[in-house]
């Protein structure tokens, strides 16, 4: 199936997402240490796999210094022309042969997201009551690939809905889109809402997947200097635009009936677009 | 046979204060009839009167059966969710009765009606800040406030608390609630003038 409105949000609010929260609230940390050898049954056997303590690092270069290299234990170092891959989003590294330990990323010092985002298509009471999380950092080794980990954020599309706008066929396509906020403090919690409170009336580029900066292993596609306004400038069309939002969180009462000592809040998107159906 | 500008000018200053009485004892009853109107048709709403049960209300068919609405939003026993909507709704006023002379002779009446926003703002989640239940009603309500109820009560009692999976088939149906109302009757309260 070719690529649809759907799937075209679907990204474009995701990047955006990140992206204003970084920007906006600099929600990210500078970190350092070593990378630690971990299996992955669902990565090739060829590889060997060095993971940080932390999940996902920070790829877009203009918020500061991003992985870029690995330094082994005895002073070699290692790029992209090694045939070093970034998984970004798991906060590792792959590379085709063992290397000297201890690993350690280069730069020494650099950026990790205090927000991890995820997409999903899960119900509120999955996310909130049921899942099971890793907390941020393993402080004795790294942390497994694929587990979830808070804090974090969870992005959904409840639904979408086509209004008449003019005549020709244009539509007003409303999205309400949704974010699960899991903190680890009440701080955190509201300024993660408070941010998104002031989004309305922002303007976001509709970005196509192919224009998604990630791969499959989680490198970025192109080079290492990615920034999201660099690649939002390069489409044109109709933005989407944040028409209202709404913040919300869980009482403190509500609170002490996780299982998980989490912080709560929700945000609530309505996003319109001016556009044709099938475009 | 026209009548001498002068009179037409009297007539038009006197008339205003003259009608004033009984246009506003008109204009009150019909008034009352559409307000106490709107109420009824708000107090027979289906949902209304599912909440309105309590927690030993019957299973709701907007749930699957599964459970009633009161407990799925997740209110405490003792709770009244619609007493502030009606408290708003019986707080409509006639706030100006001014006169009317932009054309002919007449009154006009300022009524000091609702927003469905301001229904939303007195009528809380009980397990979140900042939501409303009645806008969830419109849009949507997770099972979340069932969830953690249950969880609550099973923690205290040491019942067994029952899963996410086993509330899944309680899906709650959107239903055209408040917004509908307020746009309804707003459209008949401003053809009072």
């Amino acid at each position: 199936m070719i690529e649809q409105f759907q799937h075209k949000f679907t990204n474009s609010f995701m990047l955006w997402f990140d992206n204003f929260l970084m920007t906006k609230g600099q929600a990210y940390e500078s970190v350092s240490g070593e990378l630690y050898p971990v299996l992955d049954e669902r990565a090739d056997s060829d590889y060997s796999i060095y993971a940080s303590s932390f999940k996902e690092w920070v790829y877009d270069s203009s918020m500061g210094d991003i992985v870029t290299g690995v330094i082994d234990g005895s002073g070699n170092t290692y790029g992209r022309n090694d045939g070093i891959i970034f998984d970004y989003n798991n906060g590792r590294t792959l590379s085709t042969g063992a290397l000297i330990e201890p690993v350690t990323p280069l730069p020494a010092t650099y950026l990790k997201k205090e927000f991890n985002i995820y997409f999903t298509n899960d119900d509120e009471d999955d996310l909130i009551v049921d899942r099971k999380y890793e907390f941020g950092v393993n402080d004795t080794g790294a942390i497994a690939p694929y587990d979830l980990v808070v804090p974090a954020v969870f992005l959904s599309v409840n639904g979408v809905n086509n209004d008449p706008l003019a005549f020709g066929g244009e539509q007003e396509t409303k999205v309400t889109a949704k974010a699960v906020v899991l903190a680890e403090h009440p701080f955190q919690l509201d300024g993660v809402l408070s941010i998104f409170a002031d989004s309305q009336d922002e303007v976001f580029k509709s970005i196509p997947m192919s224009g998604h900066p990630i791969d499959e292993n989680g490198d970025l596609k192109g080079a290492l200097d990615y920034t999201y306004t660099g690649l939002a400038s390069e489409y044109e069309g109709k933005p989407f635009y944040i028409n209202n939002v709404t913040t919300s969180k869980l009482t403190q009462r509500a609170l002490k009936e996780l299982t998980n000592e989490l912080y709560v809040g929700f945000i609530d998107f309505d996003i319109q677009v001016h556009r044709f159906r099938f475009s | 046979m026209r009548l001498p500008a002068d009179v037409q000018a009297a007539i038009k200053k006197q008339l205003p204060k003259l009608i004033k009485r009984p246009f506003r004892r008109d204009v009150d009853k019909r008034f009352k009839s559409l307000k106490d109107k709107m109420i009824k048709e708000f107090l027979n709403h289906r949902i209304t009167k599912e909440i309105q049960e309590g927690p030993q209300g019957s299973a709701s068919g907007s749930l699957n059966g599964v459970t009633n609405l009161f407990a799925f939003i997740g209110f405490d026993d003792g709770d009244d969710p619609i007493a502030p909507i009606l408290t708003i709704f019986e707080n409509i006023k006639i706030t100006q009765d001014t006169e009317y002379i932009q054309k002919g002779v007449g009154r006009k009446y300022k009524i000091d009606f609702p927003t469905a926003q301001e229904i939303f703002d007195v009528t809380p989640m009980p397990w979140a800040i900042g939501r409303s239940w009645a806008q969830g009603i419109e849009v949507g309500i997770s099972g979340l406030g069932y969830l953690l109820r249950k969880k609550a009560k099973g923690s205290r009692s040491g019942v067994a608390i029952q899963s996410s999976k086993q509330v899944r088939s309680a899906k709650f149906k959107n239903t055209k609630y408040i917004s509908a109302l307020i746009n309804k009757y707003k459209k008949r309260f401003d053809k009072l003038k």
